[in-house]
């Protein structure tokens, strides 16, 4: 009689993501705002700035649905929606009704004779009619009607602006300025771009590699996302915070903003902004505030920056070579390249460097990927690339080095060895693969390996099967 | 050809070299590290506050870089290519390198120490490091100053400087040398001469120079209008220059004791005052245009009137034949031509035919198999192996010989010139008489770096052009390289990683899937009306392919009727679109309408075959200017062999020049096509047992034996890496800062 085969598990080490690091996800607005409860959706929507922001990012169809239905006092069935859009085009319907619905804009209520109707949120309806068309209170804090008599303009704005903003990533990357506030790192902390190492010193994480590689105006949006996060543990009041946010996003870069009116929770918030750079204060008791561009054009990937500064944003050359030079002073810059950049060079306002595999597998192995090495590279791109921009194949081979590091699979199995006769080892091999269960086998050796889900199939099986004689 | 291996190099000897050209800008700084492991040199400069408009970086190790969209850039461009090796020119940044023998070429061109300074100075954003300086001076001073000058059939040692030849006749082993007609004088030879611009034919250049833009600093633009007046010399001008006379048998021993004592002689040719040996009658065809860059290249030869011995490098295909037949035509003497194949023997010929006015008599060839009658000889072709042949030749021969070494030839024309040992060379030197030599190539460039040699062996580099300007200005073809990724069929893969031999190598090259690629590109180029070259280094794999598909292929055994009619075929012949070749083909195959070209095996990791090969497909086309790529460069690579990092070396080059290889993982339709050959496993499987029962000679490459030479093949035993290139400087610069990690990953803990 022959043996059971024997079987052995085998615990493979999950080596793929070593690290268990995650890809860096910065929401949209619209996935920032249905995640929020519905009382603070609410309460957003009584502030017509921030109905005007939402409208905006809103679907073209929604929009337009939204716009046609504002008037109108009764609910709108759905069989009349419907009949707006050609029937081949229903799911770009539904699509735009889910979004819609799913920030709680547009509400199904009954009509007459038992149909459903569309109707909109009423506390967004009227405040989107007066942010449309004027009235009530002012979209802005008023913007006062004497002129600051140490008024500043866009240039100085911009370079207050990135020199705070820098400030934080300096941070981030450990380099030798000034520290920055507890509320910026506990931003910071909270958002897991650093953790505090064992001496309870923060230090960055494969999250923050990934952070600092995207452009300013999402860096911003994404650092205030997780900012507002804190909000409440601070004693702020997170609708108030975002409402307010929502104004000034939507204020004139270079003009002055008062304070008079502004709570002491909002002059609070309006210090953190100010930290950051996303506001300008001469002083704290200044009375008045400049948004920056940072604030104003948050969230927006391709900003209307100023020319001079997105000459500055735009340092990089990448050649066929898998060159690259880096068009900056800026210790920050290098820095960055220098993350999956071998580097050769360092000239007072040059830096030179060379993408091997080496330095490229380096960063990958920190969290960062392939794509995002790539997007950080176009976007900064020097204006003298613009004609022929990032050369094809040196994109290409970033995303091999990538894909070779995904070339084995791991599956986790079961070993069934030791099998004694061939007529055995076709009894199991055929019956794991009927039920789906075989991974790998071979047949000089009579060796089988079962997925894990299989393995008590597998093995009642063979249980209940006669032994066969090997003689 | 295969004589470029390290291992069958002569060992060469130091002797030969000046000690400055030793001295390496590179080794003499200390450099300071940033955090990042890269060299520091901020503390070191200092920024110009109108650095904007100015294009250079010099680091203190002596590399430069070079904006190429800078207002200045066309007159950077000229100077950095008269004083540096340029180590990269892709399209936005260039980076050079200043080395001894780059200043040695600069200085030979008539450049001086204070205007390379100078120039230097005005063009770079920052402060020149003085480490830099000292190594320009220190290269240039000694440098170029005394020419040896063969006049009247006398040789005349010359210099416009009378301490410098003091100092040299103090020398006993130079001033024991020293011929004196007059017993009783010492002084030295003045004399008043007269420089005229030289014209060669075809030279159209003058008066074009256009206004310079505002924004170039006016520094910038003074200088470089000296500078442009001392290449081109002034109309006329007279010199003081002294010299005194050599003896004749001693020359050898002059050249090498100048060189030891660093002030090597600069060999010129005043031949339009050679009076003794009679001109030719030879011209330049009317219609023989020349192009700007082939222009250029020639004006450094003849810039004072007489010939300059030194080495052209232009790309394959842009023309290196037309530079050789109008500086024959401007000499106007005796020209022998020296190249490495009967088949090159018979192109240049042609070429003396189509740009000159020589009819048959004045050209003789001089092979193995043609004998041309040496009557009225004017221009004499012949390859390298026929002039060094060591063994016994035919009477015909002897008197052939006996007759090339009584010349006194008035220039040599050495094509492929990076292709000879420089033992070779030296034999060539010795055997043959000539008053100026001009070496022409696509690549200076040799795995073993031996390619210094040629710099003091013939001469410094006059000109070196770059591909992709020529690319652009549609010169050359614009090729689309791509590198084809053939996954290893299982069965194959696993008898690549079981076997120990050198057999290894065939399991990859017999790849079906490589094979596949191979006849499905083959297809679809053909449909397209394509020409398309197919190279294997492994002969075996050669024929293999060629009979499968049945193709023409020539490999070294082929006779020469039958690679000539071969060749005749695929240029002629509708039916005949695809030819297999070996590496014979690798230089000087002048098929001017192949447009594809398909490499299937190749030589180890070799940066210099890869692109004499791309130089095939690289003469510009007619058709074309519609479209993005008229020329296509494909090299199958077997995934996960050693192929991969081979063609990841190979490619250096190329890519330095600015080309950039598109990585194929995939070719889209080739799984759909019923029609390609081993798809089925029983198919593989048959393929499998056939290269199994190869022999581990069948594995070789082709063995290119130079005839007569075979006594200096010498085994030594080396590693793979070096036979294929793999001891690089280059990769040495990647390794050196491995363990440099960035602050910030060091930080970072997982």
């Amino acid at each position: 009689m022959s043996k059971e085969p024997s079987t052995s598990k085998e615990k493979r080490k999950n080596l793929r993501k070593d690290d268990g690091s995650k890809i860096l996800k910065v929401l949209t607005l619209y996935e920032y705002l249905i995640k929020l409860p519905e009382a603070v959706q609410d309460r957003l929507y009584s502030h017509p700035p921030t109905c005007l922001t939402v409208f905006r990012v809103l679907p073209d169809i929604t929009q337009q649905f939204t716009l046609r239905i504002l008037f109108i006092e009764q609910p709108v069935p759905q069989s009349v929606l419907s009949s707006w859009v050609p029937a081949n085009y229903s799911r770009e319907l539904d699509e735009s009704i889910e979004v819609a619905t799913n920030l709680h804009i547009w509400k199904l209520t009954s009509v007459s004779g038992g149909l459903k109707g569309w109707i909109l949120n009423s506390t967004f309806k009227k405040k989107l009619k007066v942010a449309l068309m004027g009235g009530g209170r002012s979209t802005v804090p008023n913007s006062d009607m004497t002129a600051d008599p140490k008024a500043r303009d866009i240039d100085f704005l911009d370079s207050y602006a990135y020199e705070r903003w820098e400030c934080i990533l300096h941070y981030m990357v450990g380099s030798k300025h000034e520290g920055i506030s507890s509320d910026a790192v506990r931003v910071l902390l909270n958002a897991g771009l650093m953790v505090r190492d064992t001496d309870d010193s923060p230090v960055i994480t494969s999250t923050g590699f990934q952070f600092l590689l995207l452009d300013m105006a999402t860096q911003v949006w994404y650092f205030m996302l997780r900012y507002m996060e804190t909000v409440e543990s601070r004693g702020l009041d997170l609708a108030q915070c975002l409402t307010f946010l929502f104004q000034i996003h939507l204020g004139t870069l270079g003009w002055d903003y008062i304070t008079d009116e502004m709570s002491e929770n909002l002059q609070a918030f309006l210090q953190h902004l100010r930290e950051f750079g996303l506001v300008y204060q001469r002083k704290r008791k200044a009375g008045r505030f400049y948004p920056t561009r940072l604030v104003i054009e948050m969230g927006q990937g391709n900003s209307r920056t100023s020319e001079r500064m997105k000459n500055k944003e735009r340092y990089i050359v990448v050649e066929t070579n898998f060159r690259i030079y880096a068009m900056t002073d800026s210790d920050l810059k290098v820095a960055l390249v220098a993350l999956f950049t071998h580097m050769l060079y360092r000239f007072p306002n040059m830096s030179a460097g060379i993408l091997t595999r080496d330095s490229v597998r380096t960063a990958l192995r920190s969290g960062i990927t392939a794509a995002q090495i790539v997007r950080f590279l176009t976007v900064h791109t020097h204006p003298q690339m613009q004609e022929c921009g990032m050369p094809q194949t040196v994109i290409d081979q970033i995303y091999l080095w990538e894909n070779e590091r995904n070339r084995l699979t791991y599956t986790d199995g079961v070993l069934y060895s030791n099998i004694n006769t061939p007529n055995d080892y076709e009894t199991i091999k055929n019956y794991a693969a009927d039920i789906g269960a075989l991974v790998w086998c071979d047949e000089r050796r009579r060796n089988i390996v079962v997925s894990t889900d299989g393995h008590d199939d597998v093995r009642k099986f063979w249980k209940k099967q006669p032994k066969s004689d090997p003689f | 050809m295969g004589l470029d291996d390290p291992v069958l190099l002569a060992v060469n000897e130091e002797e030969g070299l000046p000690s400055a050209a030793k001295k390496n800008a590179e080794t003499a700084i200390n450099s300071v590290e940033d955090e990042f492991g890269a060299k520091d040199y901020r503390s070191q400069m200092n920024l110009k506050t109108d650095h904007a408009s100015r294009p250079l970086w010099v680091a203190p190790d002596g590399h430069i870089f070079l904006e190429s969209y800078s207002p200045v850039y066309r007159h950077a461009h000229d100077f950095m290519i008269a004083i540096a090796e340029p180590v990269c020119r892709p399209t936005h940044l260039h980076e050079y390198k200043l080395t001894a023998y780059s200043l040695y070429a600069a200085v030979s061109v008539g450049l001086e120490t204070n205007d390379i300074i100078e120039y230097l100075k005005r063009l770079s954003k920052t402060s020149i490091p003085d480490g830099i300086i000292e190594f320009i001076t220190v290269c240039t001073l000694s440098y170029g100053k005394v020419k040896l000058v063969l006049k009247h059939n006398r040789y005349f040692i010359e210099s416009q400087h009378p301490d410098i030849l003091q100092k040299l006749l103090k020398d006993p082993v130079i001033g024991s040398c020293r011929l004196k007609r007059l017993e009783d004088t010492d002084a030295l030879i003045t004399e008043e001469q007269k420089i005229e611009k030289s014209h060669f034919p075809g030279d159209t250049s003058k008066d074009k120079e256009d206004h310079l833009n505002d924004v170039v600093p006016k520094d910038i633009t003074d200088l470089y209008e000296k500078i442009d007046k001392v290449e081109e010399e002034e109309e006329e001008k007279t010199q003081n220059l002294v010299s005194f006379e050599v003896q004749q048998e001693k020359i050898e021993i002059i050249q090498k004791r100048c060189i030891e004592i660093d002030t090597p002689l600069l060999v010129e040719y005043d031949f339009k005052n050679d009076k003794v040996n009679k001109d030719i009658n030879i011209d330049l065809k009317p219609q023989a245009t020349l192009r700007p860059y082939q222009e250029k290249s020639l004006r450094k030869m003849f810039g004072n009137s007489r010939a300059r011995s030194g080495i052209i490098v232009l790309p394959c295909g842009a023309g290196k034949s037309l530079v050789g037949v109008t500086a024959c035509c401007t000499v106007r003497k005796r020209a022998l031509v020296l190249c490495n194949s009967a088949v090159s023997v018979e192109q240049w010929k042609y070429q003396f035919k189509m740009w000159s006015t020589a009819d048959d008599s004045l050209v003789c060839r001089f092979t193995s198999d043609v004998k041309d009658k040496l009557m009225g000889c004017g221009v004499f072709i012949t390859t390298y192996s026929m002039i060094t042949h060591t063994q016994k030749r035919s009477w015909e021969a002897e008197q052939t010989m006996k007759w090339i070494q009584e010349q006194e030839w008035g220039i040599m024309v050495l094509d492929e010139v990076h292709t000879i040992p420089a033992k070779m060379f030296r034999r060539v030197l010795t055997l043959v008489q000539s008053h100026c030599k001009l070496g022409l190539t696509a690549t200076l460039l040799r795995e073993d770096d031996k390619i210094a040699d040629l710099n003091f062996l013939i001469g410094p580099k006059l000109y070196e052009a770059n591909w992709l300007e020529l690319q652009q200005r549609g010169y050359i073809a614009k090729v689309q390289c791509s590198e084809v990724w053939c996954p290893m069929a299982p069965e194959f893969y696993r008898e690549y990683l079981a076997t120990r031999t050198c057999k290894k190598m065939l399991f990859f090259v017999m790849n079906p899937n490589k094979f596949r690629a191979c006849q499905f590109l083959i297809r679809y180029h053909e449909q397209r009306g394509d020409k398309t070259i197919v190279f294997s280094d492994n002969v075996f794999a050669l024929k293999e392919y060629a009979l499968k598909l049945s193709k023409p292929y020539i490999y070294g055994p082929t006779s020469q009727a039958e690679r000539i009619q071969i060749l005749q075929n695929f240029k002629l012949n509708p039916k005949v679109n695809t030819i297999f070749v070996s590496k014979v083909a690798d230089t000087s195959f002048d098929l001017p309408d192949a447009n594809v070209l398909i490499q299937i095996s190749s030589h180890g990791g070799s940066r210099r075959q890869e692109a004499q090969r791309l130089g095939r497909i690289l003469r510009a086309k007619k058709t074309a200017i519609a479209e993005e790529y008229n020329a296509f460069f494909y090299t199958l690579v077997s995934q996960d062999t050693m192929e991969m990092s081979y063609s990841r070396k190979r490619q250096r080059f190329l890519i330095d020049q600015g080309y950039s290889y598109k990585v194929v993982t995939k070719l889209a339709g080739m799984d759909e096509d019923p029609e390609l050959f081993y798809s089925s496993r029983e198919d593989q499987g048959l393929l499998l047992s056939k290269v199994l029962a190869a022999n581990d000679t069948d594995a070789d490459e082709e063995r290119m034996p130079y005839e007569g030479t075979s006594k200096s093949y010498k085994k030594m035993s080396g590693k793979m890496s070096s036979m294929s290139g793999a001891d690089d400087a280059v990769y040495a610069e990647f390794r050196r800062n491995s363990g440099v990690k960035h602050p910030l990953f060091k930080k970072f803990r997982k």
